[in-house]
């Protein structure tokens, strides 16, 4: 996946660029409005992620550019405003999503692959871990064939262990992925471990392995042992 | 009372004065004047009977315009003028006259002369005068009184146009304000001076949005980075401990990410910069923020009941609408005991959101208060946020305990 990072806060956009390079990505970061439109009108990418404010320029306005030089690109919008305005105006423009700052690596990782897979071949794209094998399309689950029975909430944690292997996943990342922004108010989240041990228990008696690593206190971790 | 009016009344009552004033001073004047004539006609006539005495040694009878007589020395009387009414047998009424008397002494022997001339020709000659004039005089203001009204009018048009434009002028708007020339001085200085205020202000008000949403930038930046790499952090390879120490950071982090929000929210509402533009059926937002919350009502086992009577609808902004109430919601969660229940009746014109709690010490006074709460799992800022926007937007928002906690907002009377 070719990826191009808008970001005027130079560290953030290091940090960013370095995160999503891991996974085989071309990933380019710039930090200004007249580099990200030179950047557009020479190349294709096939995730775009804006920052509004930048130092020379509105981000929304690069929105009807990439609209037109690089229509296939997925477009999300990150913003430290957390104006409906924006995201409103930002969505109408053509952009795909909209990420409130500040956020986790793996909500935006798990978002960028998102807009990604519904980008490309329009979302009929199959996901495959070792013998795990999902369909996003029709939130279809296999292990070696098998099929599985999953609610929706375990499909969500799956797709969300999926997007991001190998990476520490706290409650509270989880939590906000599967249940949205209000559930922070919660005063514990053992529901999680609920939907988790589901999910476990399923594909255990489909003859998969556990991948799953709990850190207690901390959160998850999905592993390729 | 309008300025126009005003100058008309001050214009019209001058004008009632001067021309009392003129009509009173105009009479006597033609009246001294015609009297005066009048005495000199007498002399005449008293010259011509003195010389018919003289010559003829006769006197001229012809009431009631001349008396004369003889008259012993011891009855003369003095020169003197005054005003008599005499009878008038023919038109049966009475009759004003100037009467002169005088006593003359011709060739020894005294006379005495009375002369009178009738005073209505006089007056008749006075109203015939006078009328045309003060007639003239009232044509002449109640025409320069229209004029000057009709002129008024032209010359405030562009003032009521000014007005118009200030009333109607937003700082929100793109332009600066702009007011029509008057070509009046007077008008166009205070025009200069109400642009160059609005420009003050409408610049000040700018820097003041824009700080509120670089405030918002720069320190949610910060934060993504003290985030990001605090997450970076959790991949290593660290202890349990080590983690547990990270993820408290990452949580003290995000409660600052909110705290600030929430903040700049306040000021946000306070600077009115949230335009009331949409009117809200606020059942339907409270249809949806009860989807949004209800995994949290799951996980405390809430039993949520909604009681419709009516739609209540809001002129309000959108946005602050939904905050109201997922704000209220989300309190009526957080102070909820497991098992509980929340109950939420809507009708035309109010809201009422009660939920099981345990005892505070809070009261409808204190509640609302910035940073006031009664755990520490809160920020204390939600209630006060509720009750910004709803003194924004005429609405009444009280706390009361009967057993539950309730909040009802209702629209202020």
């Amino acid at each position: 996946m070719k990826l191009l990072i808008i970001e005027d806060e130079k560290n953030l956009l290091e940090a960013i660029v370095t995160y999503l390079s891991r996974e085989n990505n071309i990933c380019e970061g710039v930090s200004d409005f007249n580099s990200a439109s030179e950047k557009i009108n020479l190349y294709l990418y096939d995730v775009i992620m804006l920052d509004i404010m930048l130092p020379d320029g509105n981000g929304l306005e690069l929105i009807p550019m990439i609209k037109k030089e690089n229509p296939e690109a997925g477009v999300i919008i990150v913003s430290a405003r957390d104006s409906l305005d924006d995201k409103v105006s930002g969505l109408d423009l053509g952009a795909d999503d909209y990420l409130t700052k500040p956020f986790n690596l793996s909500e935006l990782n798990a978002r960028v692959k998102a807009v990604w897979r519904r980008k490309k071949n329009k979302g009929k794209q199959e996901i495959i871990f070792s013998e795990i094998k999902m369909l996003h399309e029709s939130r279809e689950v296999f292990i070696h064939e098998t099929k599985l029975k999953l609610t929706r909430k375990e499909y969500d944690l799956l797709l969300f262990f999926i997007s991001n292997p190998g990476r520490m996943l706290t409650k509270e990342a989880i939590a906000e992925h599967l249940w949205g922004d209000y559930i922070d108010m919660a005063d514990h989240f053992d529901f999680i471990y609920t939907h988790l041990n589901n999910l476990r228990r399923k594909i255990k008696q489909a003859g998969g392995n556990n991948y799953v690593q709990t850190v207690y206190g901390v959160g998850y971790k999905w592993t390729r042992e | 009372m309008k300025f126009l009016q005003k100058i008309n009344r001050q214009y019209f009552l001058i004008l009632v004065v001067l021309l009392l004033l003129i009509s009173f001073s105009g009479y006597f004047l033609l009246r001294a004047i015609i009297k005066n004539e009048i005495k000199e006609d007498i002399y005449e006539k008293e010259y011509a009977i003195i010389q018919e005495i003289k010559s003829q040694n006769n006197l001229i009878n012809l009431y009631p315009i001349i008396e004369t007589r003889n008259i012993s020395k011891n009855k003369t009387e003095p020169k003197s003028y005054k005003e008599i009414y005499l009878s008038d047998e023919a038109e049966d009424e009475t009759e004003a006259y100037l009467e002169y008397t005088n006593s003359v002494k011709i060739n020894n022997q005294w006379y005495l002369i009375k002369i009178r001339h009738s005073l209505l020709e006089t007056n008749d000659l006075i109203l015939a005068i006078a009328l045309p004039l003060l007639l003239l005089l009232v044509l002449i203001f109640s025409f320069s009184f229209l004029i000057t009204k009709k002129l008024n009018k032209t010359v405030w048009k562009d003032f009521e146009e000014n007005s118009q434009r200030i009333q109607n002028y937003s700082f929100k708007k793109t332009q600066k304000l702009t007011l029509k020339n008057t070509g009046i001085e007077e008008f166009d200085r205070i025009n200069d001076i109400i642009m160059k205020m609005t420009g003050k202000l409408r610049t000040d008000y700018f820097s003041l949005k824009e700080f509120t949403e670089n405030a918002s930038h720069e320190i949610q930046t910060p934060l993504s980075i003290v985030l990001l790499n605090l997450e970076e952090l959790l991949q290593q390879n660290l202890s349990e401990s080590e983690l547990k120490q990270v993820v408290s950071a990452i949580n003290a982090i995000k409660r600052l990410s909110t705290l600030n929000r929430s903040l700049l929210l306040l000021t946000k509402i306070e600077n009115d910069q949230f335009d009331a533009d949409n009117v809200v059926v606020i059942n339907n937002i409270l249809k949806q923020k009860i989807q949004e919350f209800t995994p949290l009502f799951e996980i405390k086992k809430l039993k949520v009941e909604l009681n419709i009577a009516q739609d209540f609808t809001l002129k309000i902004n959108r946005q602050l609408a939904e905050i109201l109430i997922s704000n209220l919601l989300s309190n009526a969660v957080k102070h909820n005991i497991a098992n509980g229940s929340i109950q939420i009746a809507i009708s035309q014109n109010e809201l009422k959101i009660c939920n099981t709690g345990t005892e505070n010490s809070l009261t409808d006074k204190t509640i609302f208060n910035r940073f006031t709460k009664n755990n520490s799992e809160s920020y204390g800022l939600g209630l006060a946020i509720v009750k910004k926007i709803c003194g924004k937007h005429h609405l009444e928002i009280r706390y009361f305990k009967n057993g539950q906690h309730c909040f009802i907002l209702n629209r202020k009377l």
